[in-house]
């Protein structure tokens, strides 16, 4: 029997099941797979408007009673919800500002660059702190700004910048430069591959004929470089605001907040998935948990449709 | 050419250095951190915290490395990752490749849902409460497993390997049919054979993606015997940053009295940073293969 089905016109549905069912057990593996990890965590979301207790399990996620709007309410409610939201917010919107643009102007002074060898070891250097975890990331950051044998303090205080150590790890006036300058050191070399590889593909041509023509190199960039880069730009840009609430390309939010957080800086760094987490799993208020972290899924689910939307319109391709 | 085309202006002149300096310090901040961490791991912890080293270690020891690799609790740690890295790479990357395999018939039945599944998944999900109830209800809470099953299926290599398979011509596939072989047979000895570029991309992600793992270990996990060393690695950065405000570094609990938590913290970072560092230059050639690969369809 033929699995590869050809001119399967006439046959039924099942029948041509049947005859690839050694091809469809590969993708039905997948399909089951997806429907434990996958789709019942989704189906759990309904807990979220019930009085659901963990000891139940998941059945209980059905079978324990109706809350409504219990628990939205509750975290609207909730003392520190200003601080949560002030902070997820503008902690997303400053990653945006600062680490989108950091990437492009990176990757053009790439590729200003005449030195083939350094040109490697400048782009092979920037995007290894991109293969590094987050913990380490935390981990370089208390080497080098505690308030004992930080660097940066040291240096500080050695020329006069400051005359008592800066306690950068739990001042809440730190956390975002913080945050923002972390993201940069980990993603813009990544991300600026992306970029560079959008510049290999503009037409040598158009710089020899600007060259003729007597264009500097400002103009050059100006008038064929940056208008070559425009569509990558425009979909990275749509990539990164689909994830904003999520902390950007990188998706960094949490893990920022949870392993550069301490109880000194909490009223900037705590964010609503971390808080998530807190009253989630520390606490046990799982419902409630998972009542809080909807509305912020709900509000990332919109940004991706309207980023999408506005992707296929710009570009003509969207994402799904 | 003519020859004032390559003669520098002085604009040139300006932006070449404003680049080279630019760049230098890119250079300098992206790989400075790594060779410091690396510096005060072979120093003394307690010369280490009067501050002052930059290049060179002041007071050499290997009694950090000695620390670390007689500490149970951290050799217990850099064992359950390493375990978890080399198995959870295998199941990762055979298991994308076996449903992306399946799915990239352009006439299976049903591939329209599948892989609008696959698309719906990748973008949503239940987030982390229905998440860890759903991995109760599998039993994989306090299970070694949990580091493994949930993470064999990557969507997104999913959907590149789909567009990759598409490319290779259906007669070799048509050909081994004929002479008998099994669908596992083709996809093991012919197209995976044909996609190790793609292979070893997806390797290379979810190897470093087990390896620097820690959340899953610190929530999903009870039994300290099950961490992994990512996992130690928050719990000695958290110490050793509550520790930099206390001037006296005498009153932690270590096994020596030289070696701070910032020393161990250092230590164990170069630990967990070396084999990524290692792999880094083999892997180069394949991660820009992946992400332009990936790009296309994106």
């Amino acid at each position: 029997m033929k699995p590869r089905v050809s001119g399967a016109d006439g046959k039924s549905v099942w029948r041509l099941f049947w005859q690839q069912r050694h091809i469809q057990v590969f993708a039905l593996a997948g399909v089951a797979y997806l429907a434990v990890f996958s789709v019942i965590p989704m189906t759990g979301l309904v807990m979220a408007f019930k009085d659901f207790k963990l000891q139940d399990g998941y059945i209980g996620i059905f079978t324990s009673p109706w809350v409504g709007f219990k628990y939205f309410i509750e975290f609207f409610n909730e003392y520190n919800f200003n601080t949560l939201v002030r902070n997820t917010i503008m902690i997303s919107l400053l990653k945006m500002i600062f680490t989108f643009p950091v990437p492009i102007l990176f990757a053009l002074m790439l590729n200003e660059l005449r030195g083939k060898v350094v040109k490697r070891l400048v782009q092979t250097a920037s995007y290894l702190p991109y293969f590094i975890s987050w913990v380490i990331v935390s981990g370089f950051v208390v080497v080098f700004l505690n308030t004992q044998s930080g660097l940066v303090n040291e240096l500080l205080v050695k020329f006069g910048l400051v005359e008592n150590k800066v306690n950068f790890l739990s001042n809440p006036d730190m956390y975002w430069p913080m945050a923002v300058i972390t993201a940069m050191w980990k993603e813009t070399g990544w991300w600026a591959i992306i970029f560079l590889a959008a510049l290999t593909g503009i037409d040598p041509a158009l710089y020899e004929a600007a060259t003729i023509d007597g264009a500097s190199r400002m103009q050059r960039i100006r008038f064929i470089t940056l208008p070559g880069l425009k569509s990558t730009i425009t979909v990275v840009l749509i990539l990164a605001i689909g994830n904003l609430f999520g902390g950007g390309l990188g998706g960094s939010n949490f893990d920022q907040s949870y392993l550069l957080g301490t109880n000194g800086n909490r009223e900037a760094s705590d964010i609503i998935q971390t808080y998530v987490f807190r009253v989630g799993l520390s606490d046990g208020r799982y419902a409630y948990a998972t009542a809080v972290g909807m509305i912020q899924s709900v509000i990332s689910v919109v940004l991706i449709f309207l980023s999408n939307k506005v992707a296929k319109k710009v570009t003509g391709e969207g994402l799904f | 050419m003519k020859k004032s085309y390559l003669r520098k202006t002085r604009e040139d002149i300006i932006m070449d250095t404003v680049i080279a300096i630019f760049l230098a310090v890119v250079f300098f901040v992206c790989v400075y951190p790594f060779y410091f961490a690396f510096v005060l791991s072979f120093n003394e912890g307690v010369d280490a915290a009067r501050g002052g080293i930059y290049l060179w270690p002041r007071k050499f020891t290997l009694e950090n490395y000695q620390t670390f690799f007689t500490d149970d609790r951290w050799i217990r740690g850099f064992l359950v990752s390493a375990v978890r890295t080399v198995l959870g790479t295998v199941i990762t990357t055979l298991f994308t490749a076996v449903v992306a395999y399946g799915l990239s018939f352009r006439k299976l039945v049903f591939r329209r849902f599948y892989l609008g599944l696959v698309i719906f998944c990748m973008y949503f999900n239940g987030g982390l409460i229905p998440y860890y109830v759903t991995l109760k209800m599998v039993n994989l809470i306090n299970s070694f497993w949990v580091y493994i099953i949930p993470q064999a299926l990557n969507l997104f290599y999913v959907i590149v390997a789909i567009s990759f398979f598409q490319g290779i011509p259906q007669e070799l596939h048509e050909s081994a049919k004929l002479d008998g072989a099994g669908e596992m047979t083709i996809l093991a000895k012919i197209i995976l054979p044909l996609s190790l570029p793609l292979m070893a991309t997806i390797a290379i992600f979810s190897g470093v993606a087990h390896w620097s793992a820690w959340f899953d270990s610190a929530f999903f996990i009870q039994d300290n015997g099950l961490r992994t060393m990512g996992y130690l690695l928050v719990e000695v950065i958290n110490k050793s940053s509550a520790n930099s405000g206390v001037s006296s570094v005498a009153s932690s609990a270590q096994a020596s009295i030289s070696v701070t938590p910032l020393a161990i913290q250092a230590t164990a970072m170069i630990i967990a940073v070396f084999p990524i560092l290692v792999i880094y230059p083999f892997m180069q050639k394949y991660f820009i293969t992946g992400l332009t690969m990936g790009s296309v369809k994106g």
